[in-house]
């Protein structure tokens, strides 16, 4: 008997004053003990609803309407909140998406460790140091034990997520579910904090449902992994299996959004579109609308999980051979190894895809329109009656050139977005000196900054900060065209129509007067794009332009961009953390470490043959599904629960 | 509830700052009708209509008191210390007047102290916060003292002494002495929402597409606190109503003018307990308290908006 | 460390600020109010000590010498304790006159604060502990209306209905005819009985603002991350609303609490007024109706500094209750 078993379960939202919204729709599944089962998505999709319906910690208007969770033979659903009590935390218990504020902010740490502790007494048998167990499950997350004497607001965002972690293993519990447990920290803090949980999965044999939208990290860490769209399981299967071939178009769009950034020619893959609306009904397949292998029937049935090989899957085209025959039949279909029963297509073939190769980076362009020498920059920030200064920048030096994308890659603190205030006039470098055609930027005052700003626009990180929710698109994009190229009304309307159509929002009549609320994420940052492309500008600086994205569009958006800056001759300063896309877009890449330059040079050079330490961990940070898989220990639980499905020593030949 | 948000609005993910939504829906709202977006908002909200509905008619009763009031206010023609009658509903005062005249003529101080005071002190309070928010640095250090000097400093007893010491007595001193001394709460918080506002990336593309500061101010910032500029305004209408009917109920009122406040004060010099004349002491307090009522169901509604976590479920 | 260097700071800047908006609110005036009083002290018959009319000059202004000057000086004459002479309690110092009422207005604000601060947290965290019961629209509607009623009505209602319909309590005054001030039972007990509609017209509405702030304080907390995952902890219910909830909830009520100091007194004023009890406020107004500029001055500079001084401790208080302040500051 599984350990947690999921039947036919739902989840409704039903707001006062809006439709109801089928979060989660007839979901099975089970985790065995000891299995790592990730459970992958996009925002949206449901899979932290039902995280929380597992955990029976869904509050109102959201309720479980249908279905049974079963746990270690107890039904769930139908447990009050008394009886579930003991069951918390010493049998599931759980790390929140955000633990920069899942920890109470006025009681030390080791309180919080103590008043789990202290509400368990039938778990722990009543007898428990609090310290000698605390201090110890710290040390396993590599904190120090004086963290206990600490409060939340003392300690880093990492630091938060560990002892999250830490108590959450307080009482031994047999699963834990986490949710996003990683997101928002650094690349390098969160593949340590990765490494150390599945070690200590591992080592103490609980079982996790480990929620994330980062499939690369799933893939890595699970035994199996499901994915889910739009409330449903679309394909649930063995990781080593997954990795190797997708069986639903969605999941196969998500893993084609991976690749190394190391090989000669890249290629990562994207979903057009966005998510169904699931206030509504759908009779046909929800993905049909993104799905690049559609057929006319999937507009009508609605498909329904099938087992297929040593999975399930939702696509029709993996369904019975008469059905498919019925609906045109799938293309050169080959015979599936292993199952007889359930035939396998072949790997869906993503269409929309966005490639580099190895040559078609690295050109030299012309003139510089940017030239930085030399620049640093030092705060100084009153502490106590003194100063102290931190140097965010220490003497960088490079050029921007037209037509040119040049890569700025570091983590948070590294100085990167201080890089783009200096060359943006908004702050002044401490020394060394910013120029643009001649002009000395870090001289310009008032109305020198603000015309030499029509040159130099930003694309911004977080697309739903970068637009007034109260302005429509046609004030947005109008401003910079009336400011900036005097035009009147008229004429500022009918450019940003044209605007829009360049950006791929066509046609453009439909969006000039909409407010960003009704655009989703995607479509935002394009109208993000189409602003600071209105005033004509010779520089573009785009500062993390698609980390708030969902990855199945990621691609989409690097594309958009890449053409615009290409055609249009634009010199392109790229901020990122991220060396795959800096892979894809950029022709040099400078790699900048606590406000150092580490390391420069064209892009294949830096990624391919990276020479500083620093990039080197950046690059071993960079989850590669398939390729880099940790080897499953011989004989661990997560093995003899799944009958041996976990290892990597498994995977078909041939990749 | 972040995942509420986070996974029932597939499309949408949960808005930012809580005014900036309360613009988004107003705006929304307003799209499909032909009534302006915040009043549809409002009206939607069961509370906040019986409040919109009892200020409309405290309004047509200051609007249309000559025609309501049996008598002149002032008129003192008829019997002292009378109890209600047919003549007269409400009884007569010492004086000899119209209780009821006087309660709907009373109306109309109440509503044009709120209205005026408050819009005064709305308008000091969003000037002192946004200035004090936006500019940053040594001015806000400055207005930002001043603005907690104002919080601290005890309003009543500043507003006695203030009126002491005025050479004329009169509705628009006490108007001018309540905006004064009000204004300090607004603007505290709209100093606060605007140092989370400043920071929005769309304030930073206003800059670079070429845009004013005045303009950033009025078209990028303003619209999107708007839900707790009008928050702030019926706060202090409420608050100058209260201070009116406590100053004039002190005696520090303006003697010429008819107030509920200066009518319970004469009730209490006059001797109404004594006499028995229930219905002079209890009237004027009772409808100051229906304008408050009033007042507070219309915030009710405004608040609900701004704090989802008020929102009844 | 910081943070209370920063918090002696702001008291110190405003208790400056109250000083010379006291110095500055008489000059503003058009006439000349000490002229004015020192005339009409000058036509009594008892001779006005010189030392006295010298202090009234420094606190009212006169025409002579430059606003620098007169700023000066005045400073000089509130260093000595020099406030001048009452001019309705003359020949009694203003400091006299203040002194005895006092008393009166401390303990009355006192009790009844203290008191609606505890009622008000303790009902407004059961609120939000049962929030969307009937307990808590009960409570939150209940207090609502309540706090819609102008407090001064309430007040004359009391009167009304208790003391002349009832007559079971004294009408007004501080204490009755038969006893006298002094260390002796029959005082307090007449003192008490004298107090009672007073306090009780205070604290009808005296807790509500802490009722209504703690429920939706720790509703929002209650809503936070933090307090799902002690839910998921396993937590009681009871061991949620008291550490994730009222425990982090209390915390902005306490700075409240100060800030609320200002207005509180100023309801006193109301309802000495009312009661015609001998406290600070009702002098406040007799000294108003009188023109006694200098007991008035004087009465606004004492509630002032009151006022900052409460504030400054409730600021204090604040920074040993919150960590994040503590701490941080001292980081």
């Amino acid at each position: 008997m599984p350990l947690l078993q999921v039947e036919d379960l739902q989840v409704t939202y039903s707001p006062r004053d809006s439709a109801a919204v089928r979060a989660v729709d007839h979901v099975s599944f089970t985790v065995g003990e000891g299995e790592f089962v990730g459970l992958l998505g996009e925002s949206g999709c449901g899979k932290s609803t039902l995280g929380h319906a597992v955990l029976r910690l869904l509050e109102k208007p959201a309720a479980i309407t249908g279905g049974r969770i079963t746990f270690d033979g107890r039904d769930v659903t139908r447990l009050d909140e008394d009886e579930l009590r003991p069951m918390r935390w010493a049998d599931l218990s759980t790390v929140f998406q955000s633990s920069m504020n899942s920890l109470n902010p006025v009681i030390t740490v080791r309180e919080q460790f103590a008043d789990a502790i202290a509400a368990h007494p039938e778990a722990t048998g009543g007898k428990v140091d609090v310290d000698e167990r605390a201090g110890e499950l710290l040390e396993m997350v590599s904190l120090d034990r004086g963290v206990l004497r600490r409060y939340p607001h003392e300690l880093s965002g990492g630091m938060k997520q560990r002892v999250a972690l830490a108590l959450a293993l307080v009482l031994r519990p047999r699963f834990v579910l986490l949710d996003e447990p990683t997101t928002g920290l650094d690349v390098v803090v969160q593949r340590d904090i990765l490494d150390r949980l599945r070690e200590l999965q591992r080592r103490l044999g609980f079982a996790v449902l480990f929620i994330s939208h980062d499939l690369g990290t799933v893939m890595e860490m699970a035994d199996r992994v499901m994915v889910m769209y739009a409330g449903e399981i679309v394909e649930s299967r063995p990781a080593a299996d997954m990795v190797v071939r997708q069986l639903h178009p969605y999941s196969a769009g998500l893993l084609g959004s991976y690749a190394d950034p190391r090989d000669a020619d890249v290629e990562v893959a994207y979903t057009p579109g966005r998510p169904p609306d699931l206030s509504r009904r759908h009779d046909g397949c929800l993905f049909q609308p993104r799905c690049p292998v559609a057929v006319d029937a999937c507009r009508t049935r609605h498909p329904s999980l099938v087992p297929v090989e040593r999975g399930e899957a939702r696509c029709l085209l993996l369904e019975g051979p008469a059905e498919q025959a019925a609906h045109g039949g799938r293309q050169g279909a080959e015979a599936a190894p292993g199952t007889a029963s359930a035939p396998v297509p072949p790997p869906v073939r993503n269409v929309a895809v966005f490639s580099t190769t190895a040559d078609s980076r690295g050109r030299e362009g012309g003139e510089p329109v940017m030239t930085v020498e030399g620049v640093g920059k030092t705060y100084r920030t009153k502490r106590g009656l003194g100063f102290t200064s931190t140097r965010a920048v220490r003497n960088v030096s490079f050029t921007l050139r037209p037509g040119r994308v040049s890569a700025l890659v570091g983590e948070s603190g590294s100085g990167k977005s201080t890089i783009a205030r200096l060359l943006t006039g908004v702050e002044r470098p401490s020394r060394g000196s910013v120029r643009f055609k001649g002009t000395r930027v870090d001289r310009l005052r008032r109305s020198a900054l603000r015309r030499y700003r029509r040159h130099v626009q930003l694309v911004f990180q977080d697309p739903f900060s970068a637009l007034n929710p109260t302005r429509t698109l046609a004030y947005a994009l109008g401003r910079p065209l009336r400011n900036h190229l005097g035009m009147d009304g008229r004429q500022a309307r009918a450019r940003a129509a044209e605007l829009l159509e360049t950006v791929g929002l066509s046609p453009a009549e439909q969006y000039l007067d909409k407010l960003p609320s009704q655009l989703s994420g995607g479509q935002r940052q394009r109208v993000v794009i189409a602003r600071a492309l209105a005033p004509e500008p010779e520089v573009l600086i785009a500062d993390e332009p698609i980390s708030m994205l969902d990855v199945s569009i990621r691609a989409e958006i690097l594309e958009l961009l890449d053409t615009l800056v290409r055609d249009r001759g634009i010199a392109m300063l790229y901020i990122t953390h991220d060396l795959l896309s800096a892979r894809l877009l950029a022709d040099e890449v400078m790699v900048l470490n606590q406000g150092s330059m580490v390391e420069h040079g064209p892009t294949l050079e830096v990624i391919g043959d990276a020479k500083d330490p620093y990039t080197r961990r950046l690059l071993a940070a960079i989850p590669r599904p398939g390729t880099s898989r940790v080897p499953a220990m011989a004989g661990s639980p997560a093995e003899a629960a799944t009958g041996g499905t976990g290892g990597a020593e498994q995977r078909p030949p041939g990749i | 509830m972040t995942t509420a948000h986070g996974n029932a609005t597939a499309a949408a993910p949960a808005p930012g700052a809580d005014t900036e939504s309360v613009g988004i829906a107003a705006l929304d709202a307003g799209k499909s009708r032909r009534m302006p977006g915040w009043f549809v908002i409002l009206w939607r909200n069961g509370k906040c209509r019986v409040g919109l509905l009892m200020l409309a008619a405290f309004t047509l009763v200051a609007v249309f008191a000559p025609l309501i009031a049996p008598y002149d206010p002032r008129l003192e023609d008829f019997a002292t210390s009378e109890a209600p009658s047919g003549a007269h509903w409400l009884g007569t005062t010492a004086q000899g007047e119209d209780v009821f005249s006087q309660l709907v003529h009373g109306a109309r101080t109440s509503l044009l102290v709120g209205v005026v005071a408050g819009v005064l002190s709305t308008l000091i309070a969003v000037a002192v916060g946004l200035t004090a928010g936006y500019l940053q640095g040594v001015v806000d250090e400055v207005l930002s003292f001043f603005i907690n000097l104002g919080l601290v400093v005890p309003v009543l007893p500043l507003m006695i002494t203030l009126a002491a010491y005025a050479p004329v007595k009169g509705l628009w001193l006490i108007i001018a002495v309540i905006t004064v001394t009000g204004w300090a709460h607004g603007a505290r918080i709209k100093r606060a929402q605007i140092i989370t506002l400043r920071t929005r990336d769309y304030v930073t593309a206003a800059k670079f597409a070429g845009d004013s500061t005045a303009r950033i101010i009025a078209y990028e910032i303003v619209p999107n606190m708007m839900s707790l500029i009008v928050v702030g305004f019926m706060g202090s209408a409420l608050g100058a109503i209260g201070a009116e009917a406590g100053l004039a109920f002190l005696g520090l009122g303006d003697p010429q003018t008819v107030s509920w406040g200066t009518m319970l004060n004469q009730a209490s010099l006059g001797g109404a307990m004594t006499t028995g004349q229930w219905a002079w002491v209890v009237a004027p307090g009772l409808v100051l308290a229906l304008l408050v009522t009033s007042f507070t169901l219309v915030n009710f509604g405004v608040d609900a908006l701004s704090n989802p976590h008020l929102r009844e479920d | 460390m910081t943070f209370f260097v920063r918090r002696a700071g702001f008291f110190l800047a405003t208790l400056w600020a109250a000083v010379t908006l006291n110095f500055l609110i008489p000059r503003l005036e058009p006439g000349d109010p000490a002229e004015a009083l020192l005339a009409r002290l000058s036509s009594r018959t008892e001779a006005v000590d010189p030392a006295q009319l010298a202090a009234v000059r420094k606190l009212l202004g006169t025409p002579d010498g430059n606003l620098l000057q007169q700023y000066w000086e005045y400073l000089g004459a509130l260093a000595q304790g020099h406030f001048g002479v009452s001019y309705t309690y003359y020949p009694y110092s203003v400091t006299d006159v203040i002194s005895e009422a006092m008393p009166w207005t401390l303990v009355l604000v006192g009790v009844t604060q203290v008191i609606s601060f505890a009622v008000g947290t303790v009902l407004g965290a059961w609120a939000a502990y049962r929030r969307n019961s009937r307990t808590d629209s009960l409570i939150t509607l209940g207090s609502t209306f309540i706090g819609t009623l102008p407090f001064f009505w309430i007040g004359l209602l009391l009167i009304f209905v208790f003391a002349i319909t009832l007559n079971w309590f004294p009408e007004g005054g501080g204490y009755g005819g038969g006893s006298q001030p002094g260390w002796t039972w029959l005082f307090f007990s007449d003192a008490f009985q004298h107090s009672v509609l007073p306090a009780v017209s205070l604290l009808i509405t005296g807790p509500i603002g802490w009722i209504l702030g703690m429920r939706n304080n720790m509703v929002q907390n209650l809503g936070e991350d933090y307090a799902r995952l002690a839910r998921a902890k396993g937590l009681s219910r009871r061991r949620i609303a008291l550490t994730y909830g009222a425990r982090i909830a209390v915390l902005p009520n306490v700075t409240g609490f100060a800030i609320a100091l200002g207005s509180i007194l100023g309801g006193t004023v109301l309802v000495e007024s009312i009661f015609n009890y001998p406290g600070m406020g009702r002098l406040l107004l007799e000294a108003v109706s009188n023109k006694d500029f200098p007991l008035m001055q004087t009465l606004f500079l004492f509630t002032t500094v009151g006022v900052l001084l409460a504030n400054f401790l409730a600021d204090v208080a604040y920074g040993f209750l919150d960590p994040r302040v503590r701490r941080k500051e001292a980081a």
